[in-house]
C-alpha cells in the first residue's frame, strides 16, 4: 500500500509541489498563529482542537487522493516548521521571531484536510516525529506537549514503517530532480521525495526522535527551507526567506549526505546542488547532521546573521555608488563595480592634477582672482559677499578696483562679465578658445602646451564635468572618449 | 528683466566652501609668483604642485573632520609640506609612512571575500586613509570622495575656463 501510494503520490508529486505544500501548511500556520508563541502551556488546546478538525475533516475531503493528503500533511509539517525558520537565523535565537514568520505560509489553503492519513503516512509520522522535535527546539512554545505527544507516536511508529521502504527513494530521486533520497530511513513516499527538504528531514528527524535535542530544532529549519524553495509564490514575498530557503537546500543536501553516507545521499546532494537556484556558494563538503546552517562556512546562527546584515549593507553601499559612478549601470557584479569604481577615482584624481596644472599655466596671464570669484557668485556658487570683501583685503595686486557688486566694472581687457556670459558658461563647459591658452604660455615646454592643448581640446570641449572619460596621465595623452 | 539672477546655490555647501577657500588661496598663489620667472617650467612645476595641494588642503577643510579621508588627507598635508623644510618633519614623515605600511589591510570574508580582497586593497590606496577600514567603511568613504572629487573638478574646471579666454 505504501507503494502505490508512493506511486501515486509521485505521479501527483507536480501539481502538489505548491498546491499542496501552501494549502497545508497555511491551514496548520493559521492555526499555529492563533495562539501566542511566547505562551506554554495555552497554545495546547487551540492547537489540539485544529488537528481534530484537520482530522474529520479528511473524511469530508474527497477530491484529495491519499497520497496527496500524505504529501500535503508532510507539506503542512514542513511549513509548520518553516514558519519558524522562515529566512532568518533568528529562529533559533528568539521563539518570538516565529509568529511573524507564520505569514509566509499563509497561502491558500484548500480546505483538503489531510489529517486523514496523519498516522498512516509514514512520512507524515515522520514529519509530525519532526515537528515535536520542533516544540523541543521551543520556538512552538506551548505546543510542545500536545504535538508531542500526538506526533511522537506516530513519528515512532512511522519509522519503522520506513526502514522498509527505503529502497523506494531511487525511483523517486528522478521526480524531486535530486532531493535529497533519505539514506534508508523514512522515505516512505514518494512525495516526500518530491519534497525536496522534507524527506531529507523526514529520514533526519526519524534519526533524531530519540534525541530531540538542539539538533532537530535546526533540522526543523532546513526542513522548511526546502518546502519554501518548492512553494517560491509564497517565499517570494520574504526575498530574505527565499534565499534563506535556497541555502537551507543545499545546507540539506549537504546534511543529507553527511549522515547518509551512502550512494543515495550522494546523488541527493548533486542532486540538490543542481537544484538549488542559487549556487553563489561554492558546495561545501557535506557538515555534520548538526550544522545545518553552516552552509556559508558560519558555525552559528549568529554570526551568518550578522554576516547576512554585512553583505547587505555592503551591497547598499554598492547600489549607491553605482548612482555616483556613470557607467556602472550595466555591470553587475561587485567585482567589476569596485574595478570601475576604482578607475573612476583615479580619473577624478588625474583630472583635478591636470586642472591645476592648467590653472598653473594659466594663471600668469590673469591677474585678477577677484574676477574668477565673482564669476563663481555669478555662477550661482552662492558665494556670500564676505567672501568677496576678503578676496577683495587679500589680493592686492589687482590693477583695477572692481565693486564686488553684479555689474562689475572690468578694465584689463576681459570682457565685461555680463550675466549672459556667465549664464553662457553655466551652461556648457565649453572651452571658450585654445588660443588663449597658447597665448598665454608662448614660452611653455612644447610637451606641455602641446598635451594640454589637445586634451583641453577634446577632455573639456564635450565632456560634461562629471565624464572621467578624458582620463590624462602627466607625460602622456590619453584620451578615451 | 536685463538683470540675469542666477539661481542662488546654498552658501554652506560644499561647492561654495570649497571655491571660497580655493579661490583664496589660488590669489595668494597667484599674488606671490613674479610675473617675469612665472613662464619658466619649474617654476611652473612649482606653482602646479602649490595649487594642487591647495586644492586638496581646501577641499579637506571644507570637510573638516567629518570624514576618515578628509581627516588622513589633513593630516597627510600638515607633515608633507614640512618635509622638505625641516629635518624634524621629515622623520615625522617616515613614522607615518612606517605607520601605514603596518596597517593590516583586512579582506572581507564571504561569498566575494576573495574578490573584494584585491580590490579593495586597490581603493584603500586610493581612498586616503582608507588602509584601516573595513568595506563597508571604505565603500561609505569613497562614496563621499568621490562626491567631493567631483566637487572639486567642477569648480576648477570653471575656473580654468573662466580664466582661458
Amino acid at each position: 500500500m505504501a507503494e502505490v501510494l508512493n506511486r501515486t503520490a509521485a505521479q501527483r508529486q507536480p501539481t502538489w509541489n505548491t498546491r499542496g505544500l501552501n494549502s497545508a501548511t497555511e491551514q496548520v500556520g493559521n492555526w499555529f498563529l492563533n495562539p501566542n508563541w511566547n505562551n506554554s502551556m495555552d497554545q495546547s488546546d487551540p492547537f489540539e482542537s485544529a488537528l481534530s478538525s484537520m482530522v474529520s475533516s479528511p473524511a469530508a475531503a474527497s477530491n484529495v487522493p491519499v497520497s496527496g493528503e500524505n504529501v500535503m500533511m508532510r507539506e503542512l509539517i514542513g511549513k509548520l516548521g518553516n514558519i519558524c525558520n522562515s529566512g532568518d537565523a533568528s529562529c533559533y535565537s528568539t521563539p518570538l521571531n516565529s509568529p511573524p514568520r507564520l505569514n509566509l505560509s499563509m497561502v491558500n489553503l484548500p480546505n483538503q484536510s489531510t489529517l486523514a492519513p496523519f498516522s498512516a503516512d509514514p512520512g507524515f509520522a515522520d514529519r509530525a516525529a519532526r515537528l515535536s522535535c520542533f516544540s523541543t527546539g521551543g520556538n512552538f512554545g506551548g505546543l510542545n506537549d500536545p504535538l508531542m505527544d500526538s506526533f511522537k507516536l506516530s513519528g515512532n511508529q512511522s519509522v519503522n514503517v520506513n526502514g522498509t521502504q527505503s529502497n523506494q527513494n531511487s525511483p523517486m530521486a528522478g521526480n524531486s530532480g535530486s532531493d535529497k533520497k533519505n539514506t534508508g530511513v523514512s522515505r516512505s513516499s514518494s512525495p516526500e521525495n518530491a519534497e525536496s527538504g522534507v524527506s531529507k528531514e523526514e529520514s533526519s528527524v526519524s534519526q533524531q526522535i530519540p534525541s530531540r535535542n538542539d539538533a532537530g530544532t535546526r533540522k526543523r529549519k532546513s526542513i522548511p527551507r526546502g518546502k519554501a524553495k518548492e512553494t517560491p509564490s509564497p517565499a517570494a514575498a520574504d526575498d530574505k526567506v527565499a534565499s534563506e530557503n535556497d541555502e537551507s537546500n543545499s545546507k540539506r543536501s549537504k546534511r543529507d549526505g553527511a549522515p547518509a553516507g551512502n550512494g543515495n545521499a550522494k546523488a541527493t546532494n548533486d542532486g540538490d546542488e543542481k537544484r538549488s537556484k542559487e549556487n553563489s556558494k561554492p558546495p561545501e563538503p557535506p557538515k555534520d547532521y548538526i550544522h545545518v546552517r553552516a552552509r556559508r562556512g558560519q558555525a552559528t546562527d549568529s554570526h551568518s546573521l550578522a554576516e547576512r546584515v554585512r553583505r547587505e549593507k555592503i551591497s547598499e553601499r554598492m547600489k549607491f555608488l553605482q548612482d555616483l559612478v556613470p557607467g556602472c549601470n550595466k555591470v553587475i557584479g561587485k567585482a567589476v563595480m569596485l574595478d570601475e569604481i576604482i578607475n573612476y577615482v583615479q580619473s577624478l584624481q588625474r583630472q583635478v592634477e591636470f586642472l591645476s596644472m592648467k590653472l598653473a599655466t594659466v594663471n600668469p596671464r590673469m591677474d585678477v582672482n577677484m574676477e574668477a570669484l565673482l564669476s563663481k557668485m555669478f555662477q550661482s556658487r552662492g558665494l556670500l559677499p564676505q567672501g568677496i570683501y576678503s578676496m577683495d583685503s587679500s589680493a592686492q595686486a589687482f590693477p583695477f578696483g572692481y565693486q564686488p557688486q553684479q555689474g562689475l566694472p572690468l578694465n584689463n581687457g576681459i570682457p565685461n562679465i555680463t550675466e549672459t556670459q556667465f549664464s553662457m558658461k553655466t551652461q556648457g563647459f565649453q572651452l571658450p578658445s585654445i588660443n588663449g591658452f597658447t597665448d598665454a604660455n608662448p614660452q611653455v615646454g612644447s610637451v606641455w602646451e602641446d598635451d594640454l592643448q589637445s586634451i583641453v581640446q577634446m577632455g573639456f570641449g564635450q565632456n560634461q564635468p562629471q565624464s572621467y572619460q578624458g582620463s590624462i596621465t602627466t607625460g602622456q595623452v590619453k584620451i578615451e572618449l | 528683466m536685463n538683470k540675469y539672477n542666477p539661481p542662488r546655490m546654498n552658501p554652506s555647501s560644499l561647492r561654495s566652501r570649497f571655491a571660497t577657500r580655493f579661490l583664496r588661496s589660488l590669489s595668494k598663489i597667484n599674488a606671490k609668483k613674479p610675473t617675469a620667472s612665472s613662464s619658466s617650467p619649474t617654476e611652473i612645476f612649482r606653482r602646479y604642485r602649490r595649487i594642487k595641494v591647495a586644492a586638496d588642503k581646501s577641499m579637506a577643510y571644507s570637510v573638516r573632520s567629518r570624514r576618515t579621508w578628509s581627516r588622513a588627507m589633513l593630516w597627510k598635508l600638515r607633515t608633507r609640506p614640512c618635509c622638505r623644510r625641516s629635518v624634524k618633519t621629515s622623520t615625522i614623515v617616515r613614522k607615518t609612512r612606517h605607520e601605514k605600511q603596518n596597517k593590516n589591510t583586512t579582506t572581507t570574508t564571504g561569498e566575494d571575500g576573495v574578490v573584494f580582497g584585491v580590490e579593495a586593497d586597490e581603493l584603500r590606496e586610493l581612498v586616503p586613509g582608507g588602509e584601516a577600514m573595513d568595506l563597508y567603511n571604505l565603500l561609505d568613504e569613497t562614496a563621499h570622495y568621490i562626491k567631493c572629487l567631483t566637487t572639486q573638478v567642477q569648480v576648477m574646471k570653471k575656473i580654468a575656463d573662466f580664466y582661458s579666454p
